[in-house]
């Protein structure tokens, strides 16, 4: 919301440089967005602030609502601009033009007024000018008045031309679909049945409370008008605007929760000032306004604002201050008072937003703080958040870089069970992730750029996936992982899986998952396993952990020896057909005996190709005294599971 | 006896021969377990034959392979001192020239300020809580005193999977709706995570973000704590000096609003290009609990009142970590060295 200081100083007169106004304006909830600027015409010289609109105050949305706060907070004095509250004459029979309002759900009252016999020519400069420094240029007196009031009380307007009316009345209904309307700015807009129009002969003149035609416009020849201001269902105005994608001042006003009451007061400004500038006489028309809204009464207990605030205020002050803001105390008791919300606040909903109001024009700043005491509750952090910050220290003390990649992807048809967004406004970001690794390539592959040879990456978040189309949340699932990347790009793929091996074997024994095993799958994955549950996956290149299924079999990590162990060595070469993996060959070995601790598998080169033989060895790690015993049972096994051989 | 002392004798000689041969730690360890393995050591023969012999000869015989036992290790782990002290001062080898560091793992600057922040809260008997980004309308909005068509809903433009019921996340209030639901008070909370905004990408803004959420709801819980945990969680973030603004914020979860502005650390409140030239840094926003949100969660309004603040984590890691552009924190730009 802009506003002219010379323009507010009508209202309300504080002395105080602009710079101060802007914070105090700040501290009631209008916080300058942009630097102050300067409007100068000729003589005229106003600074504008520029503050910003939180889209609850319809009021903050006109000067008079700014105003009236600002009078509150400074303790000085609210001056409401002049109106012309004298009832005017009812128009005759002959001259009404006629109202009907077919979509009824759609207004809630369009007020009117018809005045005859003006004279349309250019504003006086004080109007242009303030027009003008709030940003709106001046077209002529009838058209600039009813901006001004807009920007005055918040409530737009429309005039039109009687005499270009084609019949005397004004049909307020639906739109059709295909309908077209060309508007003010000269763009024609096609129009739905979402929306509503003021229609003259059937054919649209103005969409509703969002821009008029240029059909019906006010010129020099005109003399009478006809002047409405109406009362819309804000939803509609809302989406339609967004859809048709018009963005102006009265969609700005009309999108919010505006009182209807306010049509009248913002009829009685514009005919005090239209009289005076362009002469006529003005006549009542048609109000249409079936349900009338009742004032709104809520009560204020004292105990509720030391509830909200810890303060106790005076009951003194709590009345002159929502006096000052327009409340009326209807009765009070000792325990509250019973108001009357000023109808244009309609914002306020519940007993804390009088509360809201009153710490407002207290200033926030002399609230007292007052740190927590009492005893912290019983704690409820889930224990997979506290994992998943176990598995990032492993990973970083694994020497692995932490990145965060976007969750939101491109639409894939191939993915059956990916998540599709409707309304993106970016065909690269219209579905969410199934898989970590492709983000993480694209980071690796700027590593690559940075000339890093070997490179490792974790990310550790969520990939999203939909198993039903009931249109419940119950469809989807986010499954929490962690993708690992590693490569070294002076290494074999053969070598690079070794060392991602390593970084899996490090990373569970860190999590305390120690035992665990690999296996091919038919689809030719290799599976990282607990017992019978699949932990994850792992490629020469990546690792991928599913993160619940790993919390509930991690432990405490052993790593620490406080007794000499006297861990023993020895190897194992074995001759294998090349088809056997060496991954169920290591599983084997380990059951043979409850001594044997560990066991690697070290490449070899003796492998035997007139056989068709792969040589490799086994580097068993056990506590046993007799390992001779173990060999033989190792060998045993081997031999009548695989034909191994030993060499 | 005499064949022991002969023993003792011939240790002493042999141990001196063998002492004079070794040159480096390896050598010293065989030297030690040569005298002292327990199960083949020389000395500890001698020890376990000690049993065997008369009192008087223990006597005699004890304290001396007492001592030879203690010289000799002394004498091992003097060789070894001098061997680490050679090895040091080891002319072949140059420490004079630096070499690129050694490669640590390093966390992503976002979640080094989620844990910095949950360190503060978990102090202060916060848990930390998560919640599902895809979400209803009913927790994301409804719950938080934002019925259908409000316009305060244009403050958060929605990515739908659904309109108007499934969508992303838009702020991690959703996550507080959800728990504000599924526990009983008192509770002290805070939720780190990720939110999703209908907005086209640029410098500083990405269709998804970090947001930081808290919330305390108890009996006697006033906008006095309020300020005072966000006036500690700022000293504890940007130091004792820091200066903090309060002013009146809405947001429609909270009745009264509050918004918190720091003054701008780069220009000390003068107007830079960091602050938008307004001196300030808008760093959350606040609020008392509205009383619809508690009843709509289940909560009584009447028994217990509550705090809520949330905000953008994003600026606050570019800020902190010297980065111009949003996008570089999420996109791979970025790199670690």
């Amino acid at each position: 919301m802009k506003i002219p200081l010379e323009w507010l100083e009508q209202y309300v007169k504080v002395n105080k440089k602009p710079e101060e106004m802007a914070e105090s304006f700040t501290s009631l909830g209008l916080m300058l967005d942009k630097p102050i600027s300067h409007y100068e015409n000729g003589k005229y010289r106003t600074p504008v602030l520029d503050l910003e609109h939180r889209m609850d105050r319809a009021d903050w949305l006109s000067i008079t609502g700014c105003a009236c706060d600002l009078a509150a907070f400074e303790n000085t004095t609210f001056n409401f601009p002049e109106v012309d509250t004298a009832k005017p004459p009812i128009i005759s029979e002959k001259d009404r033009v006629e109202i009907k309002v077919l979509c009824t759900d759609l207004v809630n009252r369009f007020n009117t007024r018809i005045f005859k016999n003006v004279k349309v020519k250019a504003s006086p400069d004080w109007l242009k000018n303030r027009l003008e420094a709030y940003g709106i240029p001046s077209i002529n007196n009838i058209v600039d008045v009813t901006n001004y009031v807009m920007v005055e009380l918040g409530q737009t307007m429309h005039a039109q031309d009687i005499a270009k009316l084609e019949k005397p009345e004004i049909v307020i209904r639906r739109a059709r679909k295909g309908e077209k309307l060309t508007t003010l700015l000269g763009e024609t807009v096609t129009l739905d049945e979402n929306c509503f129009v003021l229609t003259q002969n059937d054919l649209p003149t103005v969409l509703g409370g969002i821009v008029g035609g240029i059909s019906t416009g006010i010129d020099e020849t005109t003399t009478d008008i006809i002047l409405d201001a109406g009362n819309y269902n804000q939803t509609n105005i809302r989406k339609t605007s967004r859809r048709l994608k018009i963005l102006n001042e009265s969609v700005l006003r009309n999108d919010k929760f505006l009182h209807p009451d306010l049509t009248e007061i913002a009829l009685q400004r514009a005919t005090k000032l239209i009289l005076e500038l362009a002469g006529g006489k003005c006549y009542k028309n048609i109000d249409w306004y079936p349900n009338k809204i009742p004032p709104k009464i809520l009560r204020l207990r004292f105990s509720r604002i030391l509830m909200i605030s810890g303060i106790e205020l005076p009951n003194d002050y709590i009345k002159k201050t929502l006096e000052r803001l327009e409340y009326r105390v209807v009765s009070e008791d000792k325990y509250a008072f019973e108001l009357e919300v000023p109808f244009f606040r309609t914002d306020v909903e519940v007993e804390d937003d009088i509360i809201s109001d009153l710490l407002r024009i207290y200033n926030y700043t002399y609230i007292p703080l007052q740190q927590l005491s009492a005893t912290p509750p019983t704690e409820i952090t889930p224990k997979i958040y506290k994992f998943e910050d176990k598995i990032r220290d492993a990973c970083v003390g694994l020497g692995l870089h932490e990145h965060i990649t976007d969750p939101l992807v491109a639409a894939d048809e191939n993915i059956k069970e990916q998540v599709r967004l409707e309304n993106s406004q970016s065909s690269l970001k219209n579905a969410l992730r199934t898989d970590i690794y492709p983000g993480l390539k694209q980071v690796y592959n700027n590593y690559l750029k940075h000339q890093k040879e070997s490179v490792g990456l974790f990310e550790i978040g969520k990939v999203y996936t939909r198993h039903n189309k009931t249109r419940g949340l119950e469809d989807f699932i986010e499954t929490r992982v962690t993708q690992i990347l590693f490569v070294d790009k002076s290494k074999t793929p053969d070598e690079n899986s070794t060392a991602v091996r390593k970084i899996l074997a490090g990373l569970l024994q860190e999590l305390g998952t120690a035992i665990y095993s690999l296996s091919k799958n038919a689809a030719g994955v290799t599976e990282i396993f607990v017992g019978d549950a699949t932990l994850g996956h792992i490629g020469w290149n990546r690792i991928v952990l599913f993160n619940e299924k790993l919390l509930p079999l991690s432990g405490e990590t052993k790593r620490v020896i406080f007794d000499f162990q006297n861990l023993r060595t020895d190897d194992l070469s074995l001759m294998l057909a090349p088809t056997i993996l060496l991954g169920v060959v290591q599983n084997e070995i380990s059951k043979a005996s409850a001594d044997i601790k560990s066991i690697e598998v070290l490449p070899s080169r003796f492998d035997d190709k007139t056989k068709n033989l792969k040589n490799v060895l086994f580097r068993i790690n056990h506590f046993s005294n007799n390992f001779a015993e173990i060999r033989k049972t190792i060998l045993k096994i081997l031999e009548e599971k695989f034909n191994a051989v030993a060499k | 006896m005499e064949q022991v002392e002969d023993v003792i004798n011939q240790i002493k000689i042999e141990f001196e021969a063998n002492y004079q041969k070794a040159v480096n730690d390896g050598d010293f360890d065989t030297l030690f377990l040569k005298y002292f393995s327990k199960t083949h050591g020389s000395i500890t023969n001698l020890i376990k034959s000690l049993p065997k012999l008369s009192a008087e000869e223990k006597r005699k015989i004890g304290p001396a392979v007492n001592d030879l036992q203690n010289e000799l290790k002394a004498r091992i782990l003097e060789g070894k001192r001098q061997y680490e002290e050679k090895k040091e001062l080891d002319a072949n080898i140059d420490l004079t020239y630096t070499t690129p560091p050694a490669s640590l793992g390093f966390m992503h600057p976002t979640n080094q300020v989620i844990r910095e922040m949950n360190e503060f809260f978990r102090y202060y008997g916060f848990s930390v809580a998560e919640g599902p980004e895809i979400e209803n309308a009913d927790y994301n909005f409804r719950r938080l005193n934002l019925p259908e068509g409000h316009p305060a809903t244009d403050l958060q433009d929605t990515l739908f999977i659904h309109e108007p019921s499934i969508l992303l996340r838009t702020h991690t209030s959703s996550v507080e709706s959800r728990i504000l639901t599924q526990y009983d008070p008192p509770m002290r909370v805070v939720v780190p995570g990720k939110v999703y905004r209908n907005e086209t990408a640029n410098a500083s803004n990405l269709a998804f973000f970090h947001h930081y959420q808290g919330f305390v709801v108890d009996r006697g819980i006033t906008i006095q704590h309020l300020k005072s945990t966000l006036e500690l969680f700022h000293k504890f973030l940007f130091g004792a000096d820091v200066v903090l603004r309060y002013r009146y914020k809405y947001y429609p979860e909270v009745s009264p609003g509050m918004g918190i502005d720091m003054r701008c650390t780069f220009c000390k409140g003068n107007g830079c290009s960091v602050c938008k030239q307004r001196g300030w840094i808008e760093m959350l926003g606040s609020g008392m609990i509205h009383y619809n949100t508690l009843r709509s969660c289940g909560i009584d309004p009447e028994e217990y009142t509550g705090f809520a603040f949330g905000m953008g984590l994003d600026r606050l890691v570019m800020a902190k970590f010297g980065i111009t552009d949003a996008r570089k924190l999420y996109n791979g730009e970025m790199v670690y060295l």
